[in-house]
């Protein structure tokens, strides 16, 4: 059994270098806080947290091209780890120009810190390789998001946060207990040890269960995603759309790793069989509870949903092409996704979110730019080309018939035809002109250099990766 | 070059969109010069595609089969020349037609999108741009249907036009993926390459998924309900997207795709037959009409029937011919309707015109040759292209389809003629002063009426749209005449021998010899035109004979009347999609969204929770969030999980 408590040496340091930056950074920030005039609080909290973000973002990328192990096995540097910390990363970068919704004004200083520590928990559990690393990267990303849902005034803000609470704890509780059997069977915390088969296949096949199933809760997959539209229907708007791809990233990193690396070769294909199903069930039941929505965060929802399904089929039958095409289209998610929110956030005034599906009626001649950048998201999210979100599924439909998962491709296809009229609808809506009515008069609007800014970063990067799909080739070998 | 060929409508349509105050007239000399070169470009290109494979120009280009350019072959080159060069002759006539419209600068640069919508797609030499030019010649559409959007209909068929299309992208999608999934590759030389060593089953489910794609483009039954509608948009954009451009996408995604089909019979009997049915329903539907756009609609609808089915059955020539010859003569029925319309000051049913042959001899002219090139008289374009579609059906070995497609051109003749009669013959019936009739739309005096065009003030020089007319008519007349030509003459006639076949040997190089018909060439032509000599002279009794004309308002109104109802009711083509597909498809999305979503069902409940105090409020929100539904979903799913992993753990 590896030695938990240890001296940290050069690679321990080394390996949480981009964890570490993210960690000190609010101290920094809330002390800003306190030195800054009134009147610069809320900018000076919002670049220290961009530059800190920044920064773990570049310290991070020191490490591609030297996988090495830390902790004694807890930790995983490499291009692997690299890959999910930066989509962790670039979620929470992109919904910082959305956080004027964050609270009050003094709580914005706040509520940055927590979001970086809830950055923090994501990133180390991109990295994790041990139950507890992995636990505690869960914990460290969830408590944090606990606080910022409730950072609203609206009542529902703090439903949410309840209901986000409560839930979560269940999941986690189902993880711990399936830690607690896995440990039971194979005597260590290590993912490594677990691939060795050794031990009762019984507690090992039951704590597998019930760690897939925390998982599959921390990713929202159907079943297990009634949480999810409540919630994201009720947190701030930036605190959505850190939710819709930070937490996502963690828990895939998580999720990708175990499939490849934990599970015993013999018994991997089988063993994963349910999380394949319920990858099958999100596509169609995101896609179809999308149907139905008049909310655009629960929309969205919906939409994230199907689309993580997407990203989990695409590690069906654990094929090395498969993992690469899941972190492409896990990384085109995170852009096409924030972008959506970015243009949610534009057209957010003081006191209410622009979130209600009526506010899109007409959106293509009271604001031109608005609604095509929307258009385009949401083609991605349909996955219609010319988009990354076309390109990735194409991918990963190759992958899976590759893997032998022809049916999960079947459903993949299924899945999008539906989306189509959920997103077409939309669509339709922002450039239909209701009869007989003049233009409205274009309400007083302040300039949003910043949000615009977030959304054409999306809108470029959703473009070209529809024609460069750069998936990284050497992050196999750092899994395990 | 190519690229400036695809480009430069686009960049005419940004041009427009962002200078459209400032360049007010110029908009549509803009609009229409942009294209015009672009047409241009093509015949300089048209060169370089009668050697080798045609012109092709890469853009982007990685492994995993993805590949990104351009390819200008004898395919593509063809529809190239129809969309600049009919669209651009229609968008010299828009210049006349919307010169009084307000938001004459929004029109064309919708127009101009159209074209570089529809370049996009046939100019991709891969299916993911024949993918983005289908969705934006879909969008394209859309507002161009709707571009009179102060007219409620036009928002309702603008609407109709969207949802089908999004059908249809779903179906090219579905196809796509299939195709991918199979082949790894997007572009149209890799899965050709590979088309016949597939599964058959994989190549009829992806042919399956194109034709629904085709279907909902071009008008095939059951998806054909949008085209009648979509005469709601302005004149020209009809004749664009009717002759030019959208219409014949299928036509092109077939004919492109003719490897595919080669493989699966049983995607070319469907698609043979729904063309064949396409047609006759068209046809028939045509004769009930009072409405000249949607005569000339349905005709349109029959007519592609007819593309459809030649290209369906493998009769691929013939089919190009037909879409080759049908471009001209129908953006010259549109464009002399479109004279007509405004002349009439927006008067479109026909019951309303009659003797306006005297009144407006161009347009009559114009119809005149539309009508006998469409109904296939004998010398002009589309006799030689019908009968090639009607025997090429016989010569592939559907004798069934060749017996529609016959009888679908007598009643073609018929209800063309009808058309013509009624409107140019016998004495006018309308009640527009006949003062302002007898002379040309050029010199007609401003009249302040309440068009729903939104017209404003005096109408342009009336050789701007009667130039591009006449320009159209000579085709009209004249195109038909590729079929003849070949190693054996000048004169020999039609089949694998001919120029034309010659021309598209590159792509349909490896399609089986027709089989030998048991009809010969010379007795099915006598035959067809029997057929349509009795159309028209039945038309010609109904309508046109003497003693027809001397009491027409009471005969037409008793038809009118009189007219079987499921023909007035399009066969019941809307009620019935409503019914089979709308209705129930939202009464299982609300009942699935209603399992998956347990909120839409608790929402009652919670509204009611937050009478409580807030600690009660809060819990109480939170309990009736959390409700049955939830609990029971979530307890379902973990359910399953342990059973399967506890009985894996326990078999092993």
């Amino acid at each position: 059994m590896p030695t938990l408590i240890a001296p940290f040496g050069n690679a321990d340091w080394l390996a949480l270098a981009p964890v570490l930056v993210v960690a000190v950074a609010p101290l920094v920030v809330l002390l800003a806080d306190l030195l800054v005039p009134r009147a610069l609080r809320r900018t000076s909290a919002l670049a220290l947290t961009a530059l800190a973000l920044i920064v773990a973002g570049i310290v991070s990328l020191q490490g591609w091209g030297h996988p090495f192990s830390a902790f004694g096995g807890g930790f995983q540097a490499g291009g692997f780890t690299i890959v999910f910390q930066e989509v962790a990363l670039l979620g929470a970068l992109l919904s910082l120009p959305l956080a004027g919704r964050l609270g009050r004004d003094d709580q914005t200083g706040g509520g940055l810190a927590l979001l970086l520590w809830s950055t923090c928990g994501a990133l180390l559990m991109a990295g994790a390789s041990n139950l507890l690393t992995i636990f505690l990267g869960l914990e460290l990303l969830s408590l944090a998001l606990y606080c910022l849902c409730a950072l609203a005034a609206a009542p529902s803000a703090r439903e949410a946060a309840l209901k986000y609470l409560i839930l979560s704890s269940t999941a986690s509780g189902f993880m711990l207990y399936g830690m607690a059997l896995l440990f039971g069977a194979t005597g260590s915390a290590q993912l490594a040890a677990l691939a060795t088969g050794s031990g009762s296949h019984v507690l090992l096949a039951l704590g597998s269960g019930l760690f897939l199933v925390g998982f599959a809760f921390k990713l929202s997959l159907v079943p297990f995603h009634v949480w999810t539209p409540d919630v994201y229907e009720g947190a701030p708007l930036p605190i959505t759309a850190f939710m819709s791809v930070v937490t996502k990233a963690g828990a895939l990193a998580v999720l990708a790793r175990f499939a490849y690396a934990a599970l015993p070769q013999a018994d991997a294909q089988a063993l994963l069989i349910p999380i394949w199903v319920i990858a099958a069930l999100s596509m169609i039941g995101g896609n179809v509870g999308a149907l139905a929505q008049t909310d655009m965060k629960r929309l969205l929802a919906y939409s994230g949903i199907a689309q993580v399904g997407y990203v989990v089929a695409a590690l069906a039958g654990t094929t090395p092409l498969g993992l690469r095409y899941a972190m492409f289209y896990l990384v085109a998610y995170a852009f096409m996704n924030l972008g959506a929110f970015g243009i949610v956030g534009l057209l957010s005034r003081d006191h209410e979110e622009g979130s209600r599906l009526t506010a899109y009626a007409g959106l293509g001649h009271r604001r031109p730019f608005a609604a095509a950048a929307m258009t385009f998201f949401l083609l991605a999210l349909a996955g219609l080309p010319p988009t990354a979100g076309f390109t990735g599924k194409l991918l990963i439909l190759a992958s899976s018939v590759d893997a032998g998962y022809g049916w999960l491709a079947g459903v993949l296809i299924a899945g999008t035809a539906i989306s189509i009229y959920v997103y077409a609808k939309i669509i339709y809506a922002m450039y239909a002109r209701r009869t007989g009515t003049a233009p409205e008069a274009q309400a007083a609007r302040r300039p949003e250099p910043l949000r615009w800014l977030g959304v054409g970063i999306c809108a470029v990067a959703v473009f070209v990766m529809a024609f460069y799909p750069l998936a990284p080739s050497d992050v196999l070998p750092q899994v395990k | 070059m190519i690229f400036a060929l695809w480009l430069l409508p686009f960049a005419g349509a940004l041009a427009i969109w962002a200078f459209g105050p400032q360049l007010k007239r110029l908009a549509g000399a803009l609009g229409a010069a942009t294209v015009l070169t672009s047409f241009a470009i093509a015949l300089a290109l048209a060169g370089q595609t009668f050697t080798g494979r045609g012109v092709k120009a890469p853009l982007v280009s990685w492994a995993q089969g993805f590949s990104f350019g351009l390819l200008l072959d004898p395919l593509s080159l063809l529809w190239v020349f129809v969309i600049t060069g009919v669209g651009g002759l229609i968008h010299v006539y828009s210049i006349g037609y919307m010169s009084g419209d307000r938001a004459f600068a929004r029109f064309f640069a919708y127009m101009n999108f159209f074209v570089f919508a529809m370049l996009t797609l046939v100019l991709s030499d891969n299916f993911v741009g024949l993918l983005v030019g289908w969705g934006l010649v879909g969008l394209a559409s859309y507002f161009l249907i709707g571009f009179w959007f102060f007219k409620p209909s036009a928002v309702a068929a603008a609407r109709k036009a969207f949802v089908i299309n999004v059908v249809g992208d779903i179906g090219l999608m579905f196809g796509i993926f299939v195709l991918f999934a199979a082949t790894h590759t997007t572009t149209y030389a890799g899965v050709f390459a590979k088309a016949g060593s597939l599964a058959p089953l994989t190549v009829t489910l992806a042919c399956f998924g194109l034709f629904v794609a085709c279907a909902a483009k071009s008008a095939q039954l059951p998806l054909h309900t949008w085209l009648p509608d979509a005469m709601e948009g302005p004149t020209p954009v009809s004749a664009l997207i009717h002759a030019a451009t959208m219409v014949t996408a299928g036509v092109y995604l077939i004919a492109r795709c003719a490897p595919l089909w080669d493989v699966s019979p049983e995607a070319r009997a469907l698609v043979g037959t729904i063309g064949a049915l396409t047609a006759l329903t068209g046809a028939v539907l045509g004769c009930v009409q009072w409405d000249i756009k949607r005569i000339l609609a349905y005709s349109t609808m029959s007519q592609i029937g007819y593309m459809i089915m030649g290209v369906g059955v493998g009769a691929y020539q013939a089919g190009i011919l037909h879409f080759y010859t049908h471009a001209f003569f129908k953006a010259t029925l549109f464009l002399g309707a479109g004279i007509l319309i405004h002349a009439l000051h927006d008067e479109q049913d026909v019951r309303k015109m009659g003797g306006l042959a005297r009144r407006q001899p161009f347009a009559f002219w114009a119809m005149t040759v539309g009508t006998l090139a469409i109904i296939g008289f004998p010398g002009l374009s589309g006799f030689f292209s019908k009968d090639a579609v009607i025997y090429g059906t016989l010569e592939h070995g559907y004798p069934l389809l060749y017996a529609i497609g016959m009888v679908t051109a007598g009643i073609t003749a018929y209800y063309m003629c009808r058309m013509l009669f009624v409107t140019f013959f016998g004495s006018y019936r309308g009640d527009v002063p006949s003062a302002q009739l007898g002379v040309a739309a050029s010199t007609n005096p401003p009249v302040a009426h309440e068009a729903p065009s939104g017209h404003e003030g005096a109408h342009a020089p009336a050789w701007l749209m009667q130039v591009p007319v006449a320009l159209l008519m000579i085709p009209s007349v004249i195109a038909g005449y590729v079929w003849f030509g070949s190693r054996d003459g000048p004169l020999a006639y039609g089949g694998p021998g001919s120029l034309w076949f010659g021309y598209f040997t590159t792509n349909f190089a490896t399609r089986a010899e027709a089989v030998q018909a048991a009809v010969p060439e010379w007795l099915s032509t006598v035959l067809v035109l029997a057929l349509v000599g009795i159309g028209a002279f039945v038309a010609y009794r109904r309508y046109a004979a003497s003693a027809a004309s001397a009491n027409a308002v009471e005969r037409l109104r008793a038809e009118s009347l009189t007219a079987w109802r499921p023909l007035t009711r399009a066969l019941y083509f809307d009620d019935a999609i409503e019914l089979v597909f709308v209705r129930p498809a939202s009464a299982i999305g609300a009942a699935f969204a209603r399992v998956v979503d347990p909120q839409v069902l608790d929402g009652a409940v919670r509204d009611v929770a937050w009478l409580a105090g807030w600690l009660g409020r809060e819990m109480r929100a939170l309990q009736t969030g959390l409700v049955r539904g939830y609990a029971l979903v979530v307890v379902l799913g973990v359910a399953g999980f342990l059973v399967y992993f506890a009985w894996f753990g326990t078999v092993r």
